[in-house]
C-alpha cells in the first residue's frame, strides 16, 4: 500500500483571502498558501473556485498554471460545479507528478463528472450521495456499484475512482458516525480507493477541539482502509496522526525523523 | 484466457550516482526493477566491482593475495597494479592503520598514503575508514580535502559522525558521502534523512547498509537490502533510493573458513580457494539483494564475480 494521501483543502473560495484573490487574480496570497500546505506534507492541493458561473474556465486555468508553475508540477484536485472550468484547467495541466483529480461526482445530477474525468485520463472523486444524504450502507453502496460502474464503462480504471462516503458532522448526526467508518471498509474490502472531507465531522465545534476530533477519526478510517482525505495540512495533530498511522500500516518505513519527511 | 506476463518494473527507480571523473567514471544505480530483474526493464548500470587494499601494504594481505602484488613496495605501486586486474571497476583504500585501539597511525600519514594513491591511478575510489568513529571523521573530512576534485567516495558516515564526514565530504568537497548503519533500516532511512536535512544532495549519497561474511547473519543482510529496495521502489520512499555499497572483503578474509591454514584443516581443503569462495559466494549474494556495488580483495574473486555480472545484466 502506498502512503496516505493528504489533499490540502485551503486554497478555497470559502476563505475570504483566497476568494479575493482569486477575484482578482493575485497569485501571492494563493502561493503563501498553496507553500504552507506543501511544506506541511499534502501531496495534492484542491482548487476550489466555488460555482465559478462567469469566468470559470479562465480562473481554472490561470490557478492551475499559478500553482503547477510555481511549485514543479505540483498534482492538482480541480474543485468546481462549473464542468467546463475543470475541463479548462485539465487542457493546461502537467501530469509528471501525477493525474489531475475531477473533484467531484455524485450518483445524481453529478454523475457525468466521471466521464469528463474518464475522458481526459484523470482521477475522480465519487461522493457516494444522491438527492440527499444517504440514510444508510445499503444505499451508499447502491451509489458506490452505480458510480463503479459508470467509471468503468466509460474506460476507467477502478483505482482511478476515489470514493466519498460523505463524511457527516458529529453535531447532529453523531449517530452516524460509525456507518461512515464502516462503509469505508466496505470500499477497502472491494479493493477501492477513497478519500472525503473528513473534518466536516468537526463542523462548528469549538477551534481547538477540531484537530482532536479529527486526528481520532482519521486514525479510525485509516484503520478501516481510507486512502486519502481532503483536510487541513497545516493541522498539525492531523498531520503527525496520519503519518504515524502510515507507519504502524507499514505504508511508510519508519525512522526517528519520520514526522519531518 | 492467454497468458499476459506482468512487468514488475516500479514507477520508483534507485538514484542514479556517478563516481569518479572522466573515462574511468562509473555510474552505479538508476535501476527501476528488483536485483537482475532485466526481464521487466532493462538495468542501465550493472553492478560495479571494486578491489580492496589497505595503508598496511603488502604486509596486510593474505599470503594468497600477496603473489599478485609481487614487486609492489608501496601502497600506491599495488594500487597501480591493483587498477590493471581482470574486472576492477575502482578501488578501494582502507585505512585500517588509523585505528586508535590498534596501530593508531597519525593523520598526515594516511592521508599521504591517499593522495599517493591517487596520484598514480585514474579509477574512481573508495576511501574507508578504520571503523574507530572519532578517528574516521577526522580521516574522512581530511581524505575529503585532498582528493578534491575526484568525485570520490567517503565511507562511511554513521550515527555518531556524520555531521563531520557529511559536512566535509557532501558539503564543503562535493565528494559522494557513504551512509553507514548495520543491518537497521530505520537507522539507515534516518541516516539518509539527517544528511539530506544537514544539505547534502540525496543524489550524492551512497549506503552501506551493513554487511557480514555468508553463514556470520547474513541473513539479516539480505532481509535489510529486501526490505530497503522494496521501499525505494515499491513504496516511492526517497529516503531509500540511493544506491548501495558493500564492503565483502573485510568481512569475510577474517573468518576462520577463508584464514584458516590447510595444515589445521586438511579436510577443509586449499585455503585459497576457500577464501576465493567466501568472498564470491558473498558478493554474489549481495548483489542478488541490491547491492550495486561490492568491495573484494582477491583478484580472482573479482575476476569471477565481474563475469558473473556481465553474463546476467
Amino acid at each position: 500500500m502506498g502512503k496516505f494521501v493528504v489533499i490540502g483543502e485551503r486554497l478555497s473560495t470559502t476563505a475570504p483571502t483566497i476568494n479575493k484573490a482569486y477575484t482578482e487574480r493575485d497569485p501571492e496570497p494563493i502561493i503563501k498558501r498553496a507553500k504552507q500546505q506543501l511544506d506541511a506534507g499534502a501531496t495534492y492541493l484542491d482548487v476550489n473556485i466555488g460555482p465559478a458561473e462567469s469566468d470559470g474556465e479562465d480562473l481554472m486555468k490561470w490557478a492551475v498554471q499559478l500553482l503547477q508553475g510555481e511549485f514543479d508540477n505540483v498534482p492538482l484536485a480541480l474543485d468546481t460545479s462549473n464542468k467546463k472550468a475543470i475541463e479548462a484547467g485539465i487542457s493546461v495541466y502537467n501530469r509528471a507528478k501525477g493525474k489531475p483529480i475531477v473533484n467531484s461526482a455524485d450518483a445524481a445530477g453529478r454523475i457525468e463528472y466521471l466521464d469528463l474525468a474518464a475522458a481526459n485520463d484523470a482521477i475522480c472523486i465519487a461522493l457516494c450521495n444522491g438527492e440527499g444524504i444517504a440514510k444508510d450502507n445499503d444505499e451508499r453502496m447502491m451509489y458506490c456499484q452505480t458510480l463503479l460502474e459508470r467509471g468503468l464503462e466509460h474506460g476507467m480504471e477502478a483505482e482511478d475512482i476515489w470514493f466519498d462516503p460523505l463524511f457527516l458532522v458529529v453535531k447532529g448526526m453523531q449517530d452516524k458516525q460509525m456507518q461512515v467508518l464502516e462503509c469505508i471498509k466496505m470500499f477497502a474490502d472491494m479493493g477501492l480507493n477513497s478519500t472525503g472531507g473528513l473534518s466536516n465531522n468537526s463542523n462548528g465545534m469549538p477551534k481547538n477541539i477540531r484537530p482532536i476530533m479529527d486526528s481520532a477519526l482519521v486514525a479510525m478510517a485509516m484503520m478501516q482502509g481510507l486512502t486519502s482525505a481532503i483536510v487541513n495540512p497545516n493541522d498539525l495533530r492531523l498531520m503527525e496522526t496520519i503519518k504515524s498511522c502510515d507507519v504502524f500500516k507499514g505504508n511508510t518505513l519508519y525512522a526517528d525523523s519520520y514526522l519531518e519527511i | 484466457m492467454p497468458f499476459t506476463a506482468k512487468s514488475g518494473k516500479f514507477s520508483a527507480s534507485i538514484n542514479t550516482l556517478t563516481v569518479g571523473t572522466g573515462d574511468k567514471a562509473i555510474t552505479l544505480g538508476g535501476e527501476n526493477v528488483l536485483p537482475f530483474y532485466t526481464f521487466d526493464a532493462p538495468i542501465e548500470n550493472a553492478p560495479k566491482v571494486g578491489i580492496e587494499i589497505t595503508d598496511g601494504g603488502m604486509a596486510e594481505e593474505p599470503e594468497c593475495v600477496q603473489k599478485y602484488y609481487e614487486g609492489c613496495e608501496t601502497v600506491a605501486d599495488m594500487a597501480k597494479k591493483a587498477a590493471t586486474f581482470e574486472g576492477v571497476d575502482f578501488l578501494s583504500l582502507r585505512l585500517e592503520g588509523g585505528d586508535p585501539n590498534g596501530e593508531n597511525k597519525p593523520t598526515e600519514e594516511l592521508i599521504q598514503i591517499v593522495k599517493d594513491v591517487a596520484a598514480v591511478v585514474d579509477l574512481p575510489l573508495v576511501i574507508c575508514g578504520c571503523k574507530n568513529v572519532e578517528k574516521d571523521a577526522e580521516l574522512l573530512s581530511k581524505a575529503a580535502e585532498a582528493l578534491d576534485g575526484k568525485n570520490a567516495v567517503m565511507l562511511a558516515a554513521k550515527e555518531e559522525n556524520y555531521k563531520t564526514v557529511g559536512a566535509a565530504a557532501g558539503l564543503a568537497y562535493k565528494q559522494v558521502v557513504g551512509a553507514e548503519s548495520a543491518d537497521d533500516i530505520n537507522l539507515a532511512k534516518q541516516l539518509n534523512v539527517l544528511m539530506t536535512q544537514l544539505g547534502v544532495d540525496a543524489k550524492a549519497i551512497v549506503m552501506n547498509v551493513g554487511t557480514a561474511a555468508a553463514g556470520y547473519g547474513f541473513e539479516y543482510v539480505v532481509s535489510t537490502m529486501d526490505r530497503i529496495k522494496a521501499a525505494a521502489l515499491s513504496q516511492g520512499d526517497a529516503t531509500l533510493q540511493m544506491p548501495i555499497i558493500t564492503p565483502v572483503a573485510s568481512e569475510t578474509w577474517g573468518v576462520k573458513e577463508a584464514v584458516a591454514s590447510e595444515e589445521d584443516m586438511p579436510e577443509w581443503g586449499p585455503a585459497e580457494e576457500r577464501g576465493i569462495d567466501m568472498e564470491v559466494e558473498t558478493a554474489v549474494a549481495d548483489l542478488a539483494s541490491g547491492a550495486n556495488a561490492v568491495i573484494l580483495k582477491h583478484p580472482e574473486s573479482v575476476a569471477t564475480v565481474s563475469k558473473l555480472i556481465k553474463a546476467l545484466v
